[in-house]
């Protein structure tokens, strides 16, 4: 599913270049459940961002879903997010001006999906706020906003699922509540997780933690080893 | 509907904050554009509407100091209706002789008018009032000769050598707009009582105009050319309604290109505060477009939906500013109430529609940059903390089209004028003030970070704020420096111009002019004047009329002949002949002839209207004088100093041509202070056919009418004030949540109010300052520029109208930081700690 061969991403700054990651090497499976961690610039972030094609490396290979990202100008790579990558953030990043449903709409709109909305109105359904539609995000919870945020992300079935902080802004039942949709989201529709968590806890609910520090990947993949994600094997 | 629609759509869910200065200063520019078009639509459809009234019929034939021959009359009166007017200027006296006044002398007969009618007070026809009773004949007169003979109805008046009774007030003249410019008030008298003035002397200055109405569905067109067949050496003008008043024409039609331009500016000016809201709505909206980005929204989409929606908001402050034109007309009828033409109220679609598409275009041309901008925002800028983002430049293809629109704004604004040249000048001058001034912003941005950090707090704090990243610096600049400089510019013009009529022109003017004396009255006139006590200057010229009918023996009408010069061929001229050179005149080129002259035809010509005419030393030019045609050879030329209000000619010819023809003479006369009532009673007591034009009267009456002119474009310059100031508080409204922020934090690190206040007005006060004094520099360069090379007047400096400039650019620029600074000197700290 994942395919990263030798990522490295120098970037420039008033105080020289930067090397952001330094030879970084992944494989994910399909389905696979990764979490990142790491301390803070250790490049966790960008390499989601290398890997959901929304920063293109200064050197080496990426290939998702069996694209190779490299050769994808921009517009290509909008449309490849679009179709195959769904992102959760830490601040939810809801459009302001759209009511839930509209949000949750928008990657099927631009995918030019005449059943957006009927789509949208089940996505809202499956985390749990069919009743919340026509709400504005200001008008939601962070809670709520986090879940609509999740039903954008699988709206479309995406082959991979970026989740930075997904919990970051939530207090520990709500996140608790975030978490346990974005895993049955994920096992329901076969997708691939990429998960930053600085939750240890939530790191080994997933097949394989990843620990990064200072632009590499610093251990072995670690296999899950909590009760919960033996649970979500299952479920799968 | 396209998703770059719906996506707009919904972000217009967001309401309009943000946009408030936005659509005001697109509405007030629109408003200002279709304001002036929609009143000189109004007005010069009430000039099409009345224009056979005010010209007195179809067609007018003019001729200067004889009537038309009995064969003349006979063919106009062939085909139509004909009515004929005689019009001169003469002396109207108390019986007693104590109270005089110059007035304009109007014989009219029995048919006239033609169309429209007279009315009079009290209620009466025109033909009783002026009809002769008792042996009197009757007059009609303007309300104001009353006043000045302090006169009542019933009086008697003299004119020349004949008694009128004065029967009615003359409050309504259909044909008085295209009479040309009056120096006294109206006396109209029927045409058998203008013999009996005694004032008909062999050339004397008498105006015959043939006005007439053909059958209905006539080509008037097709019977002009037939009059000029018919009579080829007439050496009549002639008009047709389509073209009643031209003079007025021209006035409406300057006018109205200047407030235009005026108008442009102010849209110029709004359009930085467009490029200001757009930049920072685009600036809040950094995350949503980044999220689009995310979830695959290619930039092109971005574009289109902010585009679209910029657009959408565009279109309601246009309307706004359309309806506010197309109300103008409504509400400047009051004002109009003492003009001549009754503007017709009615929508007027095309100088809406033009209004329209200035306002898109300023739109495109100041929004397309930060939308192409805000386009490059990366996807990634979600993940990434962007406390100094790389900046973004926009696409070539965008950039392109940015100058493309302001290229077709510049492009529109000169082809709609009808003075283009002035047009390209306004615009050009605009745009590189426009320019200049945001290169002093720039200036000013560097010199505040090269100052470096003083001790002092409050002047770091406020040179720091001069600088930093998204510092409205250059917008502030530039709107408000523009405005002030159009203010400037108009302020110097007019003050220029009132003192040359107040205070230049009557230092060296003569006290009057004495028109229509007699040849054989010369002699004794000249003793008369040297005689009174009080005559310090004097001269005298004989003057004839004559219509300029060919240059190089091409027809006037086909001769290509610059606008500057156009006022001599429109009309008669009046002429002269001498044989030395007029006094006031300098010789530029060629030679004067010599005094005893006596060879075939010579001419000396103004050198300013040669040039226009593109006529040179050698080159011949035909005048027709009294049906002649007279053809002479440009011999020399001078430049005339018109300022000095002296007798001056555009053509003097050489001697021994003109001598014999119907003439009379015209002379000036400077007295000292005290002494001018005297002379004018002298001469016109002993020659009653001499008319006295007071100078002083005359400038009194020019003054008037600059005024008003002047009142009209300080009003629309003052509205480009107003647009600058709108995104000057735009700008100061749009940092206000930076600027609370910082009186939070200095108020919590212990800073007084005081301290605060003084380091934001320090701010405010260097921009006021340095905007003021650019402005007073660009506006006092365009000032001397239209006098001397346009107007071609001579220039003094005032200083007053700077000061002044200085005086409200920093007023306002400290008034608005102020404003702004009080409000976030009122705010509470909690919401902005705690938030961090």
């Amino acid at each position: 599913m994942i395919l990263l061969d030798e990522v490295r991403l120098t970037l420039t700054s008033a105080a020289g270049p930067v090397n952001v990651l330094r030879g970084v090497s992944l494989r994910v499976g399909a389905g696979e459940t990764v979490s990142l961690v790491g301390p803070s610039g250790s490049g966790k972030s960008t390499l989601m961002m290398v890997t959901g094609g929304l920063e293109r490396p200064s050197a080496g290979r990426v290939v998702v879903a069996g694209v190779d990202l490299g050769k994808l100008d921009e517009d290509g790579l909008a449309r490849f997010r679009r179709d195959a990558i769904g992102i959760v953030f830490q601040s939810f990043h809801l459009i302001p001006t759209m009511t839930a449903l509209e949000n949750v709409a928008i990657p099927l709109e631009l995918a030019g999906r005449g059943d957006a909305f009927e789509a949208a109105r089940a996505g809202l359904a499956a985390v749990g706020l069919e009743e919340r539609v026509l709400h504005y995000p200001g008008q939601l919870s962070g809670g709520e906003q986090q879940r609509v945020a999740l039903a954008r992300a699988f709206v479309a079935a995406p082959n991979l699922l970026l989740a930075d902080e997904p919990t970051g802004n939530l207090d520990t039942a709500t996140g608790r509540r975030v978490i346990d949709l974005l895993f049955e989201l994920s096992a329901k529709h076969g997708t691939t997780l990429l998960l930053i968590t600085h939750d240890r806890d939530l790191a080994r609910q997933c097949h394989r933690i990843v620990h990064m520090a200072d632009g590499r990947i610093v251990e072995a993949p670690e296999q899950a080893g909590t009760a919960a994600g033996v649970a979500r094997l299952g479920v799968r | 509907m396209p998703l770059a629609w719906r996506l707009a759509r919904r972000e217009l869910r967001g309401g309009l904050r943000g946009f408030r200065i936005f659509l005001a200063c697109l509405a007030l520019g629109v408003a200002v554009i279709a304001g002036v078009g929609s009143l000189s639509a109004a007005v010069s459809a009430g000039l099409r509407a009345d224009a056979r009234a005010m010209l007195g019929g179809d067609i007018e034939l003019h001729l200067v100091h004889r009537p038309a021959t009995p064969q003349q009359r006979a063919y106009l009166a062939k085909d139509a209706d004909v009515s004929e007017v005689a019009q001169m200027r003469a002396m109207a006296r108390t019986e007693d002789g104590d109270e005089r006044a110059l007035v304009e002398l109007k014989a009219v007969d029995g048919a006239y008018p033609l169309y429209g009618a007279v009315t009079l007070d009290p209620a009466q026809m025109l033909d009783a009032a002026v009809a002769k009773r008792d042996g009197h004949w009757g007059a009609v007169v303007a309300p104001g000769l009353l006043t000045r003979l302090k006169l009542h109805l019933g009086d008697p008046v003299r004119v020349g050598d004949a008694t009128f009774t004065l029967r009615a007030i003359l409050t309504h003249e259909p044909d008085a707009a295209t009479g040309g410019f009056e120096f006294g008030p109206r006396i109209m008298v029927a045409t058998p009582a203008l013999a009996e003035t005694g004032l008909l002397a062999p050339g004397a200055l008498v105006g015959y105009s043939y006005r007439l109405r053909l059958p209905p569905g006539a080509d008037t067109s097709a019977w002009v050319a037939a009059v000029k067949s018919a009579f080829p050496d007439a050496g009549w003008r002639i008009r047709e309604f389509g073209n009643a008043a031209p003079n007025l024409q021209r006035l409406i039609g300057r006018v109205t290109v200047f407030m235009t331009l005026v108008g442009l500016t102010a849209l110029l000016v709004g359009g930085v505060g467009v490029g200001n809201a757009v930049r920072g709505y685009l600036g809040g909206k950094t995350a949503t477009i980044a999220t689009l980005k995310c979830l695959g929204a290619p930039g092109r989409l971005v574009f289109t939906a902010y585009l679209t929606q910029i657009l959408a908001l565009a279109a309601g402050g246009i309307a706004v500013g359309l309806m506010l034109g197309a109300l103008t007309p409504a509400l400047a009828m009051p004002l109009l109430s003492s003009f001549p033409i009754t503007a017709r109220l009615s929508l007027y679609p095309a100088p809406l529609l033009l209004a329209a598409v200035f306002g898109l275009l300023t739109t495109l041309a100041f929004a397309l940059w930060p939308l192409a901008t805000a386009r490059e925002v990366p996807a990634a800028s979600l993940f990434r903390d962007l406390v100094d983002p790389a900046p973004r430049r926009p696409r070539l293809g965008y950039v392109l089209a940015t100058a493309a629109a302001a290229l077709a704004l510049a492009g529109l604004g000169i082809v709609t004028a009808s003075d283009r040249f002035t047009a390209a000048w306004f615009i050009a001058g605009a745009a590189g003030a426009l320019v200049a001034f945001h290169l002093v912003a720039a200036g000013i941005v560097l010199a505040a970070r090269r100052v470096g950090r003083p001790r002092a707090p409050r002047l770091r704090l406020a040179l720091a704020n001069l600088y930093r990243p998204g510092a409205p610096t250059a917008g502030i600049v530039a709107s408000l420096g523009l405005g002030l400089t159009v203010l400037v510019a108009i302020a110097l013009i007019e003050r220029n111009i009132d003192s040359t009529i107040d205070e230049r022109l009557p230092e060296q003017a003569p006290s009057f002019f004495f028109i229509d004396i007699q040849p054989d009255q010369v002699a004794e006139f000249d003793k008369l004047v040297a005689a009174t006590p009080g005559v310090t200057q004097f001269a005298r010229v004989a003057s004839l009329r004559g219509r300029i009918t060919q240059l190089n023996g091409v027809p006037v009408e086909q001769a290509v002949v610059a606008p500057e010069a156009q006022w001599t061929i429109q009309s008669e001229r009046g002429l002269t002949y001498a044989a030395t050179p007029p006094r006031g005149s300098r010789i530029v080129a060629g030679d004067w002839w010599p005094a005893d002259y006596h060879g075939p035809p010579l001419v000396s010509m103004d050198a300013e209207i040669a040039r226009g005419m593109a006529l040179k030393l050698g080159d011949t030019i035909t005048v027709n004088v009294l049906g002649r045609d007279v053809t002479a050879t440009i011999a020399n030329l001078r430049e005339i100093d018109w300022t000095s209000l002296g007798i001056n000619f555009v053509l003097v010819f050489s001697p021994g041509m003109l001598e014999a023809a119907p003439q009379t003479h015209i002379a000036t006369a400077r007295t000292r202070p005290g002494d001018e009532a005297a002379l004018e009673r002298a001469v016109t007591d002993r020659f009653p056919n001499v008319s006295a034009i007071a100078v002083k009267d005359a400038l009194a009456a020019l003054s008037e009418i600059v005024a008003a002119i002047g009142t009209a474009l300080r009003a629309t310059a003052a509205i480009t004030l107003a647009a600058g100031t709108l995104v000057l508080a735009g700008a100061v409204a749009a940092g206000q949540r930076r600027r609370v922020y910082e009186a939070v934090v200095l108020k919590v690190l212990g800073a007084t109010r005081s301290d605060v206040t003084r380091a934001f007005l320090i701010e405010y006060g260097i921009l006021g300052l340095t905007t003021a004094a650019i402005a007073a520099a660009l506006g006092t360069l365009a000032a001397y520029l239209v006098l001397t090379r346009v107007m071609h007047q001579d220039w003094t400096f005032m200083p007053g109208a700077l000061v002044s400039t200085a005086v409200i650019a920093t007023a306002l620029t400290l008034g608005i930081g102020y404003a702004g600074t009080w409000k976030a000197l009122g705010a509470k700290a909690a919401p902005f700690l705690r938030n961090e």
